[in-house]
Protein backbone atom coordinates (compact mmCIF):
# COMPACT_ATOMS: atom_id res chain seq x y z
CA UNK A 1 0.00 0.00 0.00
CA UNK A 2 2.85 2.57 0.99
CA UNK A 3 3.99 1.62 -2.53
CA UNK A 4 0.73 2.63 -4.05
CA UNK A 5 1.22 6.06 -2.28
CA UNK A 6 4.92 6.65 -3.18
CA UNK A 7 4.13 6.47 -6.35
CA UNK A 8 1.13 8.73 -6.70
CA UNK A 9 2.60 11.53 -4.74
CA UNK A 10 6.11 10.84 -6.85
CA UNK A 11 3.40 11.27 -10.01
CA UNK A 12 1.68 14.33 -8.40
CA UNK A 13 5.03 16.13 -7.84
CA UNK A 14 6.25 15.47 -11.26
CA UNK A 15 3.33 17.03 -12.55
CA UNK A 16 3.39 19.84 -10.69
CA UNK A 17 7.12 20.44 -11.60
CA UNK A 18 6.14 20.31 -14.94
CA UNK A 19 3.17 22.87 -14.63
CA UNK A 20 5.55 24.78 -13.22
CA UNK A 21 7.87 24.77 -16.27
CA UNK A 22 5.11 24.97 -18.56
CA UNK A 23 3.84 28.43 -17.27
CA UNK A 24 6.74 30.06 -18.43
CA UNK A 25 6.34 29.31 -22.02
CA UNK A 26 3.17 32.31 -22.96
CA UNK A 27 5.82 34.24 -21.04
CA UNK A 28 8.39 33.33 -23.48
CA UNK A 29 6.23 33.61 -26.08
CA UNK A 30 5.31 37.47 -25.04
CA UNK A 31 8.79 38.39 -24.47
CA UNK A 32 9.88 37.80 -28.05
CA UNK A 33 6.75 38.99 -29.62
CA UNK A 34 7.41 42.82 -27.93
CA UNK A 35 11.44 42.38 -28.20
CA UNK A 36 11.01 42.42 -32.51
CA UNK A 37 7.82 45.04 -31.84
CA UNK A 38 9.91 46.76 -29.48
CA UNK A 39 13.04 46.45 -31.81
CA UNK A 40 11.33 47.80 -34.79
CA UNK A 41 9.89 50.85 -33.13
CA UNK A 42 11.16 51.44 -29.56
CA UNK A 43 14.25 49.85 -28.94
CA UNK A 44 14.62 46.39 -28.30
CA UNK A 45 14.09 44.70 -24.45
CA UNK A 46 17.66 44.02 -23.31
CA UNK A 47 18.95 40.72 -22.72
CA UNK A 48 15.63 39.13 -24.10
CA UNK A 49 17.96 36.37 -26.43
CA UNK A 50 19.43 35.08 -22.72
CA UNK A 51 16.08 34.95 -20.94
CA UNK A 52 14.89 32.89 -23.72
CA UNK A 53 17.78 30.88 -23.59
CA UNK A 54 17.10 30.35 -19.36
CA UNK A 55 13.61 29.86 -19.58
CA UNK A 56 13.69 27.06 -22.24
CA UNK A 57 15.95 25.44 -19.88
CA UNK A 58 13.69 25.75 -17.21
CA UNK A 59 10.73 24.30 -19.19
CA UNK A 60 12.69 21.88 -21.05
CA UNK A 61 14.43 20.10 -18.10
CA UNK A 62 11.58 20.04 -15.63
CA UNK A 63 9.27 18.61 -18.36
CA UNK A 64 11.29 15.80 -18.52
CA UNK A 65 9.84 13.82 -15.99
CA UNK A 66 6.77 14.42 -16.78
CA UNK A 67 6.80 13.27 -20.31
CA UNK A 68 8.64 9.93 -19.06
CA UNK A 69 5.04 9.71 -16.97
CA UNK A 70 3.06 9.82 -19.54
CA UNK A 71 5.65 7.09 -21.93
CA UNK A 72 6.21 10.45 -24.36
CA UNK A 73 9.66 9.46 -24.95
CA UNK A 74 8.91 7.12 -27.51
CA UNK A 75 10.71 3.61 -28.53
CA UNK A 76 9.91 0.75 -31.01
CA UNK A 77 6.98 -1.64 -29.19
CA UNK A 78 6.32 -3.30 -32.32
CA UNK A 79 8.63 -6.41 -31.80
CA UNK A 80 8.42 -6.43 -27.46
CA UNK A 81 4.64 -6.77 -28.16
CA UNK A 82 4.87 -10.37 -30.29
CA UNK A 83 6.77 -11.55 -27.26
CA UNK A 84 5.48 -13.57 -24.33
CA UNK A 85 4.58 -11.59 -20.90
CA UNK A 86 7.29 -12.78 -19.48
CA UNK A 87 9.90 -11.87 -21.76
CA UNK A 88 8.19 -8.65 -22.39
CA UNK A 89 8.50 -7.94 -18.39
CA UNK A 90 12.17 -8.99 -19.11
CA UNK A 91 12.57 -6.35 -21.24
CA UNK A 92 11.20 -3.81 -19.23
CA UNK A 93 13.22 -4.66 -16.85
CA UNK A 94 16.64 -4.68 -18.69
CA UNK A 95 16.04 -1.33 -20.85
CA UNK A 96 14.69 0.33 -17.46
CA UNK A 97 18.12 -0.31 -15.66
CA UNK A 98 19.80 0.62 -18.66
CA UNK A 99 17.91 3.73 -18.63
CA UNK A 100 18.79 4.43 -14.81
CA UNK A 101 22.13 4.07 -15.04
CA UNK A 102 22.62 6.68 -17.56
CA UNK A 103 20.53 9.08 -16.18
CA UNK A 104 22.28 8.63 -12.98
CA UNK A 105 25.65 9.77 -15.17
CA UNK A 106 23.55 12.86 -16.35
CA UNK A 107 22.43 13.17 -12.48
CA UNK A 108 26.03 13.39 -11.09
CA UNK A 109 27.95 15.24 -13.67
CA UNK A 110 25.30 17.33 -13.88
CA UNK A 111 25.80 18.04 -10.38
CA UNK A 112 29.21 18.67 -10.75
CA UNK A 113 29.39 20.79 -13.93
CA UNK A 114 26.49 22.92 -12.34
CA UNK A 115 28.83 23.91 -8.39
CA UNK A 116 31.83 24.08 -10.92
CA UNK A 117 29.80 26.76 -13.54
CA UNK A 118 30.67 30.12 -13.02
CA UNK A 119 29.49 31.64 -16.52
CA UNK A 120 27.28 34.92 -16.36
CA UNK A 121 24.97 35.99 -19.10
CA UNK A 122 26.34 38.62 -21.47
CA UNK A 123 24.11 41.42 -20.96
CA UNK A 124 22.17 40.29 -17.58
CA UNK A 125 24.87 39.01 -15.97
CA UNK A 126 22.76 36.43 -14.58
CA UNK A 127 24.14 33.45 -13.19
CA UNK A 128 24.64 30.36 -15.41
CA UNK A 129 24.30 27.83 -12.74
CA UNK A 130 21.33 27.45 -11.07
CA UNK A 131 20.12 26.42 -14.64
CA UNK A 132 23.12 23.83 -14.69
CA UNK A 133 21.81 22.79 -11.60
CA UNK A 134 18.51 22.13 -13.52
CA UNK A 135 20.15 19.21 -15.37
CA UNK A 136 20.57 17.24 -11.88
CA UNK A 137 17.01 18.44 -10.27
CA UNK A 138 15.57 17.44 -13.76
CA UNK A 139 17.32 14.18 -14.30
CA UNK A 140 16.53 13.20 -10.65
CA UNK A 141 12.94 13.74 -11.14
CA UNK A 142 13.13 11.78 -14.54
CA UNK A 143 15.36 8.81 -12.26
CA UNK A 144 12.48 8.76 -9.34
CA UNK A 145 9.80 7.95 -12.86
CA UNK A 146 11.97 5.23 -13.99
CA UNK A 147 12.36 3.60 -10.99
CA UNK A 148 8.32 3.35 -10.52
CA UNK A 149 8.81 1.93 -14.00
CA UNK A 150 11.64 -0.99 -12.76
CA UNK A 151 9.02 -1.49 -9.60
CA UNK A 152 6.24 -1.89 -11.36
CA UNK A 153 7.54 -4.27 -14.27
CA UNK A 154 9.34 -6.54 -11.65
CA UNK A 155 5.94 -6.51 -9.70
CA UNK A 156 4.19 -7.47 -13.06
CA UNK A 157 6.58 -9.99 -13.18
CA UNK A 158 6.73 -11.49 -9.82
CA UNK A 159 2.69 -11.80 -9.58
CA UNK A 160 2.76 -13.52 -13.29
CA UNK A 161 5.17 -16.11 -12.04
CA UNK A 162 3.11 -16.84 -8.37
CA UNK B 1 39.61 -3.61 -31.88
CA UNK B 2 40.31 -0.45 -34.31
CA UNK B 3 37.45 2.93 -34.60
CA UNK B 4 36.03 1.39 -37.00
CA UNK B 5 35.04 -2.06 -35.59
CA UNK B 6 34.30 -0.14 -32.53
CA UNK B 7 31.61 1.97 -34.48
CA UNK B 8 30.06 -1.26 -36.03
CA UNK B 9 29.48 -3.17 -32.89
CA UNK B 10 28.00 0.44 -30.80
CA UNK B 11 25.70 0.46 -34.12
CA UNK B 12 24.78 -3.30 -33.94
CA UNK B 13 23.80 -2.27 -29.90
CA UNK B 14 22.26 0.53 -30.68
CA UNK B 15 19.72 -1.51 -32.71
CA UNK B 16 19.61 -4.57 -30.32
CA UNK B 17 18.47 -2.19 -27.70
CA UNK B 18 15.85 -0.29 -29.73
CA UNK B 19 14.39 -3.16 -30.65
CA UNK B 20 14.03 -4.63 -26.55
CA UNK B 21 11.49 -1.64 -27.07
CA UNK B 22 13.98 0.77 -24.93
CA UNK B 23 13.40 4.66 -25.22
CA UNK B 24 14.82 5.57 -28.59
CA UNK B 25 16.98 8.57 -26.60
CA UNK B 26 18.20 6.95 -23.68
CA UNK B 27 19.09 4.34 -26.10
CA UNK B 28 21.39 6.91 -28.07
CA UNK B 29 22.62 8.40 -25.14
CA UNK B 30 23.44 5.30 -23.54
CA UNK B 31 25.49 3.47 -26.13
CA UNK B 32 27.25 6.79 -27.04
CA UNK B 33 28.36 6.94 -23.49
CA UNK B 34 29.62 3.60 -24.17
CA UNK B 35 31.45 4.31 -27.21
CA UNK B 36 33.13 7.28 -26.11
CA UNK B 37 33.99 5.66 -23.16
CA UNK B 38 35.56 3.06 -25.13
CA UNK B 39 36.90 5.70 -27.74
CA UNK B 40 38.30 7.80 -25.58
CA UNK B 41 38.63 7.28 -21.68
CA UNK B 42 35.93 7.11 -19.24
CA UNK B 43 36.60 10.24 -17.48
CA UNK B 44 36.61 12.04 -20.67
CA UNK B 45 33.06 10.25 -21.38
CA UNK B 46 31.66 11.11 -17.96
CA UNK B 47 30.33 14.90 -18.71
CA UNK B 48 29.88 14.26 -22.04
CA UNK B 49 25.92 13.30 -21.33
CA UNK B 50 24.90 16.02 -19.32
CA UNK B 51 26.83 18.77 -20.54
CA UNK B 52 24.85 17.90 -24.39
CA UNK B 53 21.53 17.63 -22.33
CA UNK B 54 22.29 21.37 -20.73
CA UNK B 55 23.66 22.57 -24.47
CA UNK B 56 20.44 20.98 -26.13
CA UNK B 57 17.85 22.24 -23.61
CA UNK B 58 19.41 25.66 -23.60
CA UNK B 59 20.06 26.60 -27.26
CA UNK B 60 18.34 29.20 -28.31
CA UNK B 61 16.99 28.18 -31.93
CA UNK B 62 15.27 24.97 -30.07
CA UNK B 63 12.67 27.77 -28.22
CA UNK B 64 10.99 27.70 -31.81
CA UNK B 65 9.80 23.79 -31.10
CA UNK B 66 7.55 25.12 -28.39
CA UNK B 67 5.90 28.18 -29.92
CA UNK B 68 5.26 26.36 -33.44
CA UNK B 69 3.45 23.28 -31.24
CA UNK B 70 1.41 26.02 -29.30
CA UNK B 71 0.53 28.26 -32.72
CA UNK B 72 -1.27 24.61 -33.88
CA UNK B 73 -2.54 24.14 -30.18
CA UNK B 74 -4.02 28.21 -30.15
CA UNK B 75 -5.32 27.28 -33.85
CA UNK B 76 -7.37 24.35 -32.49
CA UNK B 77 -8.58 26.35 -30.02
CA UNK B 78 -10.12 29.09 -31.96
CA UNK B 79 -12.16 26.71 -34.10
CA UNK B 80 -10.14 27.81 -37.40
CA UNK B 81 -10.17 23.65 -38.45
CA UNK B 82 -13.88 23.58 -38.76
CA UNK B 83 -14.04 26.89 -40.43
CA UNK B 84 -11.71 26.24 -43.10
CA UNK B 85 -13.33 23.02 -43.68
CA UNK B 86 -16.72 24.77 -44.43
CA UNK B 87 -15.37 27.21 -46.55
CA UNK B 88 -13.48 24.88 -48.77
CA UNK B 89 -17.28 22.98 -49.11
CA UNK B 90 -18.44 25.92 -50.62
CA UNK B 91 -16.01 26.62 -52.82
CA UNK B 92 -15.44 23.09 -54.25
CA UNK B 93 -18.93 21.53 -53.47
CA UNK B 94 -19.56 20.80 -57.04
CA UNK B 95 -16.44 19.48 -58.28
CA UNK B 96 -15.81 14.89 -58.35
CA UNK B 97 -15.07 14.03 -54.35
CA UNK B 98 -15.72 17.80 -53.50
CA UNK B 99 -15.84 16.49 -49.72
CA UNK B 100 -12.17 15.02 -50.46
CA UNK B 101 -10.80 18.45 -52.06
CA UNK B 102 -12.24 20.68 -48.84
CA UNK B 103 -10.44 18.18 -46.53
CA UNK B 104 -7.17 18.20 -48.48
CA UNK B 105 -7.54 22.16 -49.03
CA UNK B 106 -8.01 22.99 -45.08
CA UNK B 107 -5.52 19.92 -44.20
CA UNK B 108 -3.35 22.32 -46.28
CA UNK B 109 -4.42 25.54 -44.50
CA UNK B 110 -4.24 23.98 -40.82
CA UNK B 111 -0.86 22.75 -42.41
CA UNK B 112 0.34 27.05 -42.64
CA UNK B 113 -0.58 27.16 -39.42
CA UNK B 114 0.47 24.17 -37.15
CA UNK B 115 4.16 22.14 -36.94
CA UNK B 116 2.68 18.93 -35.79
CA UNK B 117 0.87 16.16 -38.28
CA UNK B 118 -1.12 14.14 -35.41
CA UNK B 119 -2.97 17.10 -33.93
CA UNK B 120 -3.94 17.62 -38.02
CA UNK B 121 -5.10 14.53 -38.35
CA UNK B 122 -7.24 14.77 -34.87
CA UNK B 123 -8.71 17.58 -35.56
CA UNK B 124 -9.62 16.85 -38.86
CA UNK B 125 -11.15 13.56 -38.55
CA UNK B 126 -13.54 14.54 -36.22
CA UNK B 127 -14.57 17.38 -38.26
CA UNK B 128 -14.41 15.76 -41.75
CA UNK B 129 -15.00 12.49 -41.72
CA UNK B 130 -18.71 12.96 -39.94
CA UNK B 131 -19.74 14.77 -43.20
CA UNK B 132 -18.52 13.21 -45.32
CA UNK B 133 -19.78 9.71 -44.40
CA UNK B 134 -23.29 11.66 -43.93
CA UNK B 135 -23.03 11.99 -47.73
CA UNK B 136 -21.75 8.84 -48.51
CA UNK B 137 -18.53 8.90 -49.56
CA UNK B 138 -16.84 5.45 -49.41
CA UNK B 139 -14.98 5.34 -45.87
CA UNK B 140 -12.08 4.06 -47.54
CA UNK B 141 -11.90 7.70 -49.47
CA UNK B 142 -13.04 9.27 -46.55
CA UNK B 143 -10.11 8.10 -43.98
CA UNK B 144 -7.63 8.40 -46.66
CA UNK B 145 -8.23 11.43 -47.40
CA UNK B 146 -7.59 12.83 -43.79
CA UNK B 147 -5.07 10.26 -43.17
CA UNK B 148 -3.01 11.65 -45.84
CA UNK B 149 -4.14 15.76 -45.42
CA UNK B 150 -2.79 15.37 -42.01
CA UNK B 151 1.08 14.58 -43.07
CA UNK B 152 0.91 18.15 -45.00
CA UNK B 153 1.61 19.63 -41.71
CA UNK B 154 5.25 18.09 -42.29
CA UNK B 155 5.94 19.85 -44.74
CA UNK B 156 4.40 23.01 -45.25
CA UNK B 157 5.85 25.62 -42.79
CA UNK B 158 5.63 25.98 -39.86
CA UNK B 159 6.92 22.26 -39.76
CA UNK B 160 8.68 20.42 -36.76
CA UNK B 161 10.31 18.30 -39.93
CA UNK B 162 12.51 21.10 -41.34
CA UNK B 163 13.08 22.33 -37.33
CA UNK B 164 14.18 18.42 -36.31
CA UNK B 165 16.31 18.56 -39.96
CA UNK B 166 17.90 21.88 -39.60
CA UNK B 167 19.06 20.95 -36.14
CA UNK B 168 20.87 17.91 -36.92
CA UNK B 169 22.73 19.37 -39.95
CA UNK B 170 23.52 22.87 -39.07
CA UNK B 171 21.29 24.06 -42.32
CA UNK B 172 19.48 27.41 -41.93
CA UNK B 173 16.15 26.68 -40.61
CA UNK B 174 14.09 29.58 -41.93
CA UNK B 175 15.72 28.37 -45.52
CA UNK B 176 14.17 24.94 -44.93
CA UNK B 177 11.06 26.34 -43.79
CA UNK B 178 10.24 28.64 -46.82
CA UNK B 179 12.03 25.83 -49.09
CA UNK B 180 8.96 23.70 -48.12
CA UNK B 181 6.14 26.18 -49.36
CA UNK B 182 6.15 25.29 -52.81
CA UNK B 183 6.85 21.53 -52.35
CA UNK B 184 3.47 22.06 -50.20
CA UNK B 185 1.56 23.20 -52.45
CA UNK B 186 2.58 20.46 -55.13
CA UNK B 187 2.12 17.74 -52.65
CA UNK B 188 -1.22 19.03 -51.28
CA UNK B 189 -2.87 19.51 -55.62
CA UNK B 190 -1.42 15.75 -55.93
CA UNK B 191 -3.80 14.46 -53.03
CA UNK B 192 -6.51 16.56 -55.08
CA UNK B 193 -5.96 14.74 -58.08
CA UNK B 194 -5.67 11.70 -56.45
CA UNK B 195 -9.22 12.10 -55.09
CA UNK B 196 -10.37 13.57 -58.80
CA UNK B 197 -8.85 10.39 -60.29
CA UNK B 198 -10.47 7.74 -57.73
CA UNK B 199 -13.66 9.90 -58.25
CA UNK B 200 -13.51 9.56 -62.27
CA UNK B 201 -12.54 6.02 -61.60
CA UNK B 202 -15.73 4.80 -59.24
CA UNK B 203 -18.18 7.96 -59.34
CA UNK B 204 -19.97 5.72 -56.54
CA UNK B 205 -17.56 6.07 -53.89
CA UNK B 206 -18.56 9.91 -53.73
CA UNK B 207 -22.11 11.27 -54.30
CA UNK B 208 -21.98 15.07 -55.28
CA UNK B 209 -23.29 17.00 -52.52
CA UNK B 210 -26.58 18.35 -52.96
CA UNK B 211 -27.55 22.25 -52.65
CA UNK B 212 -26.51 24.89 -54.96
CA UNK B 213 -24.08 27.69 -52.97
CA UNK B 214 -25.01 31.24 -54.35
CA UNK B 215 -21.88 33.56 -55.37
CA UNK B 216 -22.53 35.74 -51.89
CA UNK B 217 -22.00 33.23 -49.73
CA UNK B 218 -19.07 31.76 -51.89
CA UNK B 219 -17.41 35.21 -51.25
CA UNK B 220 -18.50 35.50 -47.86
CA UNK B 221 -16.85 32.13 -47.05
CA UNK B 222 -13.66 34.13 -47.43
CA UNK B 223 -14.18 34.89 -43.83
CA UNK B 224 -13.45 31.23 -43.10
CA UNK B 225 -9.55 31.81 -44.24
CA UNK B 226 -8.26 35.23 -43.97
CA UNK B 227 -7.00 34.83 -40.48
CA UNK B 228 -5.09 31.39 -41.19
CA UNK B 229 -3.93 33.38 -44.67
CA UNK B 230 -3.04 36.90 -42.41
CA UNK B 231 -0.81 35.01 -39.89
CA UNK B 232 0.79 32.56 -42.38
CA UNK B 233 2.08 35.57 -44.20
CA UNK B 234 3.14 37.41 -40.97
CA UNK B 235 5.21 34.23 -40.63
CA UNK B 236 6.44 33.02 -43.41
CA UNK B 237 6.81 36.87 -44.70
CA UNK B 238 8.80 38.15 -41.73
CA UNK B 239 11.24 34.75 -42.19
CA UNK B 240 11.43 35.03 -46.14
CA UNK B 241 12.03 39.08 -45.91
CA UNK B 242 14.63 38.33 -43.29
CA UNK B 243 13.03 40.97 -40.91
CA UNK B 244 12.48 38.83 -38.04
CA UNK B 245 14.47 34.70 -37.35
CA UNK B 246 12.09 31.67 -37.70
CA UNK B 247 12.43 31.56 -33.81
CA UNK B 248 10.85 35.29 -33.42
CA UNK B 249 7.95 34.72 -36.20
CA UNK B 250 6.99 31.25 -34.51
CA UNK B 251 6.65 33.55 -31.29
CA UNK B 252 4.69 36.48 -33.25
CA UNK B 253 2.71 33.78 -35.28
CA UNK B 254 1.61 32.09 -31.53
CA UNK B 255 0.86 35.99 -30.28
CA UNK B 256 -1.26 36.46 -33.00
CA UNK B 257 -2.82 33.21 -33.13
CA UNK B 258 -3.45 33.40 -28.96
CA UNK B 259 -4.71 37.30 -29.42
CA UNK B 260 -7.51 35.47 -31.78
CA UNK B 261 -8.87 32.91 -29.19
CA UNK B 262 -8.86 35.86 -26.86
CA UNK B 263 -11.04 37.80 -29.26
CA UNK B 264 -12.95 35.14 -29.92
CA UNK B 265 -13.44 34.21 -26.11
CA UNK B 266 -12.43 30.75 -26.92
CA UNK B 267 -9.55 30.54 -24.35
CA UNK B 268 -10.59 28.31 -21.55
CA UNK B 269 -8.02 27.32 -18.61
CA UNK B 270 -8.57 23.82 -20.23
CA UNK B 271 -7.73 24.89 -23.58
CA UNK B 272 -4.81 26.66 -22.57
CA UNK B 273 -2.92 23.67 -20.34
CA UNK B 274 -3.83 21.31 -22.84
CA UNK B 275 -1.78 23.36 -25.52
CA UNK B 276 1.05 23.77 -23.28
CA UNK B 277 1.07 20.81 -21.68
CA UNK B 278 1.74 19.11 -25.23
CA UNK B 279 4.32 21.62 -26.07
CA UNK B 280 6.00 20.40 -22.95
CA UNK B 281 5.55 16.82 -23.83
CA UNK B 282 6.72 17.16 -27.64
CA UNK B 283 9.43 19.76 -26.99
CA UNK B 284 11.33 17.40 -24.27
CA UNK B 285 11.04 14.89 -26.66
CA UNK B 286 12.50 16.54 -29.05
CA UNK B 287 14.99 17.80 -27.72
CA UNK B 288 15.94 14.77 -25.68
CA UNK B 289 16.14 12.67 -28.73
CA UNK B 290 18.24 15.54 -30.38
CA UNK B 291 20.50 15.85 -27.59
CA UNK B 292 20.62 11.44 -27.42
CA UNK B 293 21.43 12.07 -30.75
CA UNK B 294 24.40 14.55 -30.82
CA UNK B 295 26.04 11.90 -27.86
CA UNK B 296 25.88 9.35 -30.39
CA UNK B 297 26.83 11.30 -33.38
CA UNK B 298 30.23 12.22 -31.21
CA UNK B 299 30.64 8.59 -31.30
CA UNK B 300 30.18 8.20 -34.99
CA UNK B 301 32.59 10.80 -35.50
CA UNK B 302 35.15 9.44 -33.77
CA UNK B 303 34.92 6.01 -34.79
CA UNK B 304 35.09 7.46 -38.42
CA UNK B 305 32.39 5.69 -39.60
CA UNK B 306 30.88 8.50 -41.29
CA UNK B 307 33.72 9.09 -43.24
CA UNK B 308 34.24 5.61 -44.18
CA UNK B 309 30.86 5.46 -45.39
CA UNK B 310 30.84 8.81 -47.53
CA UNK B 311 34.33 7.93 -49.22
CA UNK B 312 33.18 4.64 -50.12
CA UNK B 313 30.20 5.84 -51.34
CA UNK B 314 32.09 8.20 -53.45
CA UNK B 315 34.13 5.98 -55.09
CA UNK B 316 31.67 3.38 -55.76
CA UNK B 317 31.20 5.26 -59.59
CA UNK B 318 27.81 4.37 -59.46
CA UNK B 319 25.57 7.51 -60.15
CA UNK B 320 24.67 9.17 -57.49
CA UNK B 321 20.76 9.08 -58.20
CA UNK B 322 20.53 5.07 -57.72
CA UNK B 323 22.57 6.00 -54.00
CA UNK B 324 19.77 8.88 -53.76
CA UNK B 325 17.55 5.92 -54.57
CA UNK B 326 18.33 3.12 -52.03
CA UNK B 327 18.17 5.96 -48.97
CA UNK B 328 15.13 7.02 -50.42
CA UNK B 329 13.81 2.64 -50.18
CA UNK B 330 15.19 2.86 -46.76
CA UNK B 331 13.48 5.11 -45.53
CA UNK B 332 10.29 4.00 -46.92
CA UNK B 333 11.43 0.66 -44.65
CA UNK B 334 12.55 2.43 -41.46
CA UNK B 335 8.81 4.58 -41.96
CA UNK B 336 6.96 0.98 -41.47
CA UNK B 337 8.15 0.80 -37.33
CA UNK B 338 9.84 4.36 -36.74
CA UNK B 339 8.21 7.37 -35.98
CA UNK B 340 9.13 10.35 -38.31
CA UNK B 341 11.63 12.33 -35.88
CA UNK B 342 13.11 9.12 -34.55
CA UNK B 343 13.89 8.45 -38.22
CA UNK B 344 15.70 11.44 -38.75
CA UNK B 345 17.65 11.78 -35.50
CA UNK B 346 18.98 8.18 -35.71
CA UNK B 347 19.76 8.05 -39.84
CA UNK B 348 21.32 11.44 -40.06
CA UNK B 349 24.51 11.30 -38.96
CA UNK B 350 25.36 8.95 -41.42
CA UNK B 351 23.18 9.99 -44.55
CA UNK B 352 23.74 13.16 -44.10
CA UNK B 353 27.54 13.11 -44.86
CA UNK B 354 26.87 10.93 -47.84
CA UNK B 355 24.63 13.12 -48.99
CA UNK B 356 26.94 15.97 -49.13
CA UNK B 357 29.68 13.87 -50.52
CA UNK B 358 27.61 12.85 -53.60
CA UNK B 359 27.31 16.64 -53.85
CA UNK B 360 23.18 17.52 -53.20
CA UNK B 361 21.84 20.39 -52.19
CA UNK B 362 21.21 19.64 -48.25
CA UNK B 363 18.31 21.77 -48.41
CA UNK B 364 16.61 20.16 -51.37
CA UNK B 365 17.63 17.27 -48.90
CA UNK B 366 15.65 18.48 -46.13
CA UNK B 367 12.42 18.29 -48.22
CA UNK B 368 12.86 14.94 -49.96
CA UNK B 369 13.36 13.58 -46.19
CA UNK B 370 10.75 15.50 -44.63
CA UNK B 371 8.06 14.16 -47.57
CA UNK B 372 9.38 10.78 -46.48
CA UNK B 373 9.01 11.19 -42.90
CA UNK B 374 5.51 12.27 -44.31
CA UNK B 375 5.13 8.49 -46.09
CA UNK B 376 6.48 7.00 -42.93
CA UNK B 377 2.93 8.39 -41.37
CA UNK B 378 1.07 6.46 -43.14
CA UNK B 379 2.54 3.19 -43.65
CA UNK B 380 1.64 0.02 -42.24
CA UNK B 381 1.60 -1.23 -39.92
CA UNK B 382 2.91 1.59 -37.30
CA UNK B 383 1.85 4.48 -39.13
CA UNK B 384 1.56 7.30 -36.59
CA UNK B 385 -1.39 9.48 -38.54
CA UNK B 386 -3.60 5.88 -39.07
CA UNK B 387 -3.47 5.30 -35.09
CA UNK B 388 -4.51 8.81 -33.86
CA UNK B 389 -7.16 8.59 -36.74
CA UNK B 390 -8.50 5.02 -35.77
CA UNK B 391 -8.78 6.03 -31.99
CA UNK B 392 -10.95 9.17 -33.29
CA UNK B 393 -13.31 7.23 -35.91
CA UNK B 394 -13.75 3.59 -33.82
CA UNK B 395 -15.89 1.90 -36.75
CA UNK B 396 -13.35 1.83 -39.54
CA UNK B 397 -10.93 -1.01 -39.33
CA UNK B 398 -7.34 0.13 -39.42
CA UNK B 399 -6.70 -2.02 -42.45
CA UNK B 400 -8.99 0.11 -44.34
CA UNK B 401 -7.35 3.27 -43.32
CA UNK B 402 -4.08 1.96 -44.02
CA UNK B 403 -5.69 0.72 -47.75
CA UNK B 404 -7.74 4.36 -48.08
CA UNK B 405 -3.75 5.49 -47.79
CA UNK B 406 -1.93 3.72 -50.51
CA UNK B 407 -2.98 5.90 -53.58
CA UNK B 408 -1.62 9.17 -51.56
CA UNK B 409 1.30 7.00 -51.02
CA UNK B 410 2.02 6.44 -54.36
CA UNK B 411 1.44 10.52 -55.04
CA UNK B 412 3.93 11.23 -52.66
CA UNK B 413 6.70 9.53 -53.99
CA UNK B 414 6.09 10.92 -57.60
CA UNK B 415 6.37 14.42 -55.69
CA UNK B 416 9.73 12.98 -54.53
CA UNK B 417 10.55 11.84 -58.16
CA UNK B 418 9.31 15.11 -59.62
CA UNK B 419 11.63 17.46 -56.88
CA UNK B 420 14.32 15.42 -57.81
CA UNK B 421 13.92 16.01 -61.35
CA UNK B 422 13.43 19.68 -61.01
CA UNK B 423 14.90 21.05 -57.65
CA UNK B 424 14.37 24.25 -58.52
CA UNK B 425 10.83 23.78 -56.96
CA UNK B 426 12.27 23.27 -53.94
CA UNK B 427 15.25 25.50 -54.00
CA UNK B 428 13.50 28.94 -56.09
CA UNK B 429 12.24 30.64 -53.21
CA UNK B 430 15.08 30.40 -50.39
CA UNK B 431 17.72 30.83 -53.42
CA UNK B 432 16.32 34.24 -53.26
CA UNK B 433 16.10 34.84 -49.89
CA UNK B 434 16.68 38.40 -48.03
CA UNK B 435 18.91 36.97 -45.36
Amino acid sequence: MWWVKTQRVIHRLNFYVALVGMSFIIPLMLLTTFDVIGRKFFKPIPGAFEISEYILAIFILLGAAYTQQVKGHVGIGFITSRFSPRLQGICEIMTTLLGLFIIAIVIWQGWLEGIRERTVSDMLRIPQYPFRLLVAVGGFLLWLELLIDLFNSIGKLIRREG
Amino acid sequence: MNPITAGILGSALLVFLLFLGMPIAFVMMFVGFLGISYLTSVDAAFPVVAKTVYETASNYPYTIIPLFILMGGFAGSAGITRKLYQSFDKWFRKLPGGLGIATISACAFFAALSGSSVAASAAMGTIAIPEMRRFNYAPKLAVGAVAAGGTLSFLIPPSLGFVVYGMLTEQSIGKLLVSGIFPGILLSLAFVTVIVFQVKLDPSIAPVTPGEVSFKEKLLAFSGIWETLLVFFIVMGGIYGGFINPTEAGAIGATALFVIVLLKKKLSLHNLSTSLLEAVRISVLVLFLVAGANVFSYFLALSTIPMAVSSWMAELHVSRYIILGIIILIYMMLGCFLDAISMMVLTMPVIFPVIKALGFDPIWFGVICVIMMEAGLITPPVGLNVYTLAGVVKDVPMQTIFRGAMPFLISMIVVVIFITIFPKIALFLPSMMGR
